[in-house]
């Protein structure tokens, strides 16, 4: 056979006829009609005395005119003189056919790789080369070329293709492979070079996939398909989430693939005439097929045109999204009422308002999809074995992983335009979900119960070697080893609560200060724990291992309590009590950090926590400030109670000789001489930094002096008083309103 | 005389019983006929078929219909009468017997070249061979 790279270089214009084979018109070369009627009449002589010579030369030349057919739909666009050489050869020349071929493949071309199958007989090459089967392909004819090359049936390297693509790697070579390995189209007699254009025939955003697509012999969709895959790819593994918090709704993109679509579509030139048309399709460029691609472009588009117009009514009659269409082509078609034309606008509105229901529905599925996959490594922590287990998998996979492969698959039938509407799939999918179901509750109803007793209550002392310090100060063994490993693995929601290997620790510890009877400081704990029943709390509650340790004056506590996959989660928390002498002095260290205390909830119907609210318990402390015990509860160094509610009102308002202070509604604001300052804002915002406001102005110098007689003191008093409201009003509304504002947020990331 | 030539007359013996192997076991048609005797390692012309086929055909072994096609012109299904069945049972009486007999032929060769001085194979040429 010729080389298809010397034949690529005689384009040179050749005469073609058409001729009726058997049938068919076939566009022949003259060259090539000539051979054909030679081996014919060859033929006829050769089977002169032959009984039925008729019908075999018919049976012969109808088989050669089959062949005919199938170069011709492979996108050759007439038969060449090499087409019927092969043939010839095929069919066997008189003079060969008083032998028969060898077997193997030494001597004949019959154990060709590439054109094996069921239709062609074999037409080209000599040797045995690995080439990508057109004929036998179900994605890219990589496993039928494969399977011809090593000589063993197509669905065996199927499955072995599929067996090696679980690891991953398989893909991956399958891939390349396709890539790499030449179609065995190209072997094919008269198919020219084929380049890589992007198709605008067909495209859905940049024809890149139909370019590709075109190239390789496939249908556009399986690329769109690939590229489409890893977005969703967080299914799989779990990475980042991280940003899951920030955005509820968001997908892990992988902006890898959309990066390569977008570098595709500069790169590759995109078919505008015709002759690059059929260089994308990879038909010899000549005068007839440029002619053939015309006439078939312009047919193309009339029967585009009307398949646009039949899918868009179909597409509306389902839960359609693109009611504009509806409407303009309705109203284009004839004059209707008025009545008629807000009938259509109130049926397009209630479209609009499903599609977009349904489009959110499907958007808090995957979100939730996303995040009970992330959640998922952690259940080991809160169920038991057995039963919980398998109701929590079943979850998984039939309550949530099936409606999302369901949606998965309907968005790719759209796209791939595949129009099946199998029942049966769909009640398999509804049959399976409802399964999926039946677990979530069956699995909720198990972790309820697991929950459902409080345990004995009873205060447990604290040894305490050295009792009599002046001081304690209540700090927390917090992670002193960072371990900043690969970023791919950092699951950083979880620092807060310190999950380390195994064991998670959860910062359920609550504090109580309380006075001390004697002179030295005391420390209890106090263990809640939730079971299935009184007992098994009891139990549960024994096993919280939490350590409290004194070195003189810090007293260091464990930086939470540890869940193992043996002790699971079951509401565990300590409340330590701290009495304290009357004249020492205490301070809780901010590394304590219990306000972000997670993964505790409290059951309003058995709220033991509550039973140890003593009426004695010091409120109102804060942390990283260091309080002293008075005889009539902590105060702070400065002489100011821990408790504001305390004062009652007692402090509210001090004039000394350096000036007014006043204290109202936890706004603390003083006038002196420089002015007027606000020292401190409201409650909420205890954590934030003290903020100075200066106001200076003369008129309040003036009512300062107004002040210092003591007749006009009360007048002047409520004066100030009033202007100062009003201007903290001003400052604290809209920090109330911040207040507000970073509540629920705050909520949202912490686990409350 | 060189091994090509004795090789191809021995392929050309069982041709026919090939063939018809094949199409007892359902209908075929030319081309699929060719694709099965080449996975079987069989490699035949498809100018030798075809006027195989038409012969038995006439012998009446072969009936055939017309199946269109969309890829082409109409295409011959070929399946087996029961005169074909009949013929066929007798190929493979004979087959089978040809093929004991090579058989016993070579591995008395074999034993003959092993424990030399055997008696038996004086009676082999007797054997007779269908």
């Amino acid at each position: 056979m010729a080389n298809p790279l010397t034949n690529y270089k005689k384009t040179a214009m050749k005469q073609v006829i058409n001729i009726n084979f058997h049938g068919q018109v076939v566009p022949i070369e003259v060259t090539a009609f000539e051979l054909l009627k030679n081996y014919t009449e060859s033929l006829s002589r050769y089977f002169a005395n032959e009984e039925g010579k008729e019908e075999i030369i018919n049976d012969i030349e109808s088989r050669i005119g089959e062949l005919f057919q199938e170069r011709l739909k492979k996108g050759s666009t007439c038969i060449t003189d090499e087409d019927v050489n092969a043939i010839i050869k095929s069919m066997g020349r008189p003079e060969e056919l008083d032998e028969l071929e060898e077997v193997g493949s030494n001597k004949s071309s019959s154990n060709e790789s590439s054109t094996a199958s069921d239709t062609t007989s074999p037409l080209s090459g000599n040797t045995k080369r690995l080439f990508r089967n057109e004929n036998d392909k179900l994605i890219g004819g990589v496993c039928g070329g494969v399977a011809n090359y090593f000589g063993i049936d197509t669905i065996l390297v199927r499955i072995i293709f599929v067996v090696i693509a679980f690891t991953g790697a398989g893909l991956l070579a399958y891939l390349i492979l396709w890539i790499a390995l030449p179609s065995s189209a190209s072997e094919v007699i008269g198919a020219s070079r084929k380049k890589l254009f992007r198709d605008p025939d067909e495209k859905i955003i940049a024809g890149v996939c139909s370019g590709i697509g075109n190239y390789f012999g496939i249908s556009a969709w399986i690329p769109r398909a690939l590229f489409l895959i890893p977005f969703l790819s967080i299914m799989s593994r779990i990475t980042h989430w991280e940003f899951l918090f920030f955005n509820p709704f968001g997908f892990s993109f992988s902006p890898g693939s959309l990066f390569l679509y977008i570098i595709l579509w500069l790169v590759i030139p995109q078919a505008n005439n015709t002759s690059e048309k059929l260089e994308m399709k990879g038909e010899k460029v000549d005068l007839y097929s440029i002619k053939n691609s015309v006439v078939g472009e312009m047919k193309d588009l009339q029967q585009r045109a009307e398949k646009f117009n039949k899918e868009e009514k179909s597409l509306i009659e389902e839960k359609g999204k693109v009611v504009g269409a509806e409407a303009t082509s309705l109203l284009k078609k004839s004059s209707r009422s008025l009545g008629d034309i807000i009938v259509l606008l109130v049926k397009a509105f209630a479209y609009f308002i499903i599609g977009c229901f349904a489009f959110s529905l499907v958007i808090a599925l995957f979100a939730f999809a996303i995040f009970s996959f992330g959640i998922f490594p952690l259940k080991d922590f809160l169920l038991t074995d057995g039963w919980q287990n398998i109701f929590a998998w079943g979850t998984l996979v039939l309550f949530i992983a099936v409606p999302v492969i369901g949606v998965i698959t309907w968005i790719i039938r759209r796209l791939a335009k595949i129009k099946s509407n199998r029942s049966v799939l769909r009640f398999t999918f509804i049959g399976l979900w409802l399964l999926g179901l039946a677990c979530f509750i069956s699995l909720l109803s198990g972790v309820v119960r697991d929950f459902r007793s409080t345990n004995n209550l009873y205060e447990q002392e604290i040894y305490l070697p050295n009792p009599l310090v002046n001081k304690l100060e209540l700090t927390s063994q917090t992670l002193q080893n960072k371990y900043y490993r690969n970023k791919f693995f950092h699951l950083s929601p979880f620092e807060n609560i310190g999950l380390e290997d195994d064991t998670l620790f959860i910062k359920n510890i609550e504090i109580k200060i309380l006075k001390s009877k004697n002179d030295s400081f005391r420390v209890t704990m106090v263990k809640l724990a939730n079971g299935r029943n009184r007992r098994v709390a009891d139990t549960i509650a024994n096993l919280i291992n939490f350590n409290l340790l004194q070195k003189d004056s810090v007293l260091q506590l464990d930086k939470g309590i540890g869940i193992t996959q043996k002790n699971k989660f079951r509401n565990q928390g300590v409340i330590i009590t701290v009495y304290v002498p009357v004249g020492k002095r205490i301070k809780i260290d901010r590394s304590l950090n219990w306000n972000n205390t997670t993964l505790h909830f409290d059951n309003s119907a058995d709220d033991d926590w509550g039973i140890l609210l003593n009426d004695n318990e010091e409120r109102g402390w804060r942390q990283n400030v260091e309080y002293i015990m008075n005889p009539d509860g902590l105060y702070t160094l400065d002489g100011e109670p821990a408790d504001d509610r305390k004062t009652g009102g007692k402090k509210k308002f001090k004039i000394d000789g350096k000036g007014v202070y006043l204290d109202e509604n936890g706004n603390k604001i003083s006038i002196d001489v420089n002015g007027v300052e606000i020292i401190e804002g409201n409650d909420l915002n205890k954590e934030m930094d003290l903020s100075k406001k200066r106001i200076d102005s003369i008129r309040v110098k003036i009512e300062m002096d107004k002040m210092r007689r003591r007749d006009s003191l009360e007048k002047a008093k409520k004066e100030i008083q009033q202007q100062l409201e009003k201007i903290a009003f001003y400052k604290t509304v809209p920090e109330i309103l911040g207040g507000y504002l970073m509540r629920p947020y705050y909520l949202l990331i912490s686990i409350d | 005389m060189n091994i090509e030539n004795t090789a191809s007359q021995m392929r050309k013996g069982v041709l026919e019983f090939c063939i018809l192997s094949i199409i007892k076991q359902g209908e075929a048609y030319p081309s699929d006929i060719i694709e099965k005797m080449k996975s079987a390692n069989l490699n035949i012309l498809e100018g030798t078929l075809y006027p195989l086929l038409t012969r038995l055909k006439n012998a009446e072994f072969l009936t055939y219909r017309w199946i269109e096609s969309n890829s082409g012109p109409p295409r011959k299904y070929f399946s087996l009468t029961e005169k074909g069945a009949d013929f066929y049972k007798e190929l493979e009486t004979t087959w089978n017997e040809l093929a004991n007999a090579v058989k016993e032929l070579s591995n008395a060769e074999q034993a003959h070249t092993e424990e030399q001085g055997s008696k038996e194979d004086q009676n082999f040429p007797e054997n007779p061979t269908d």
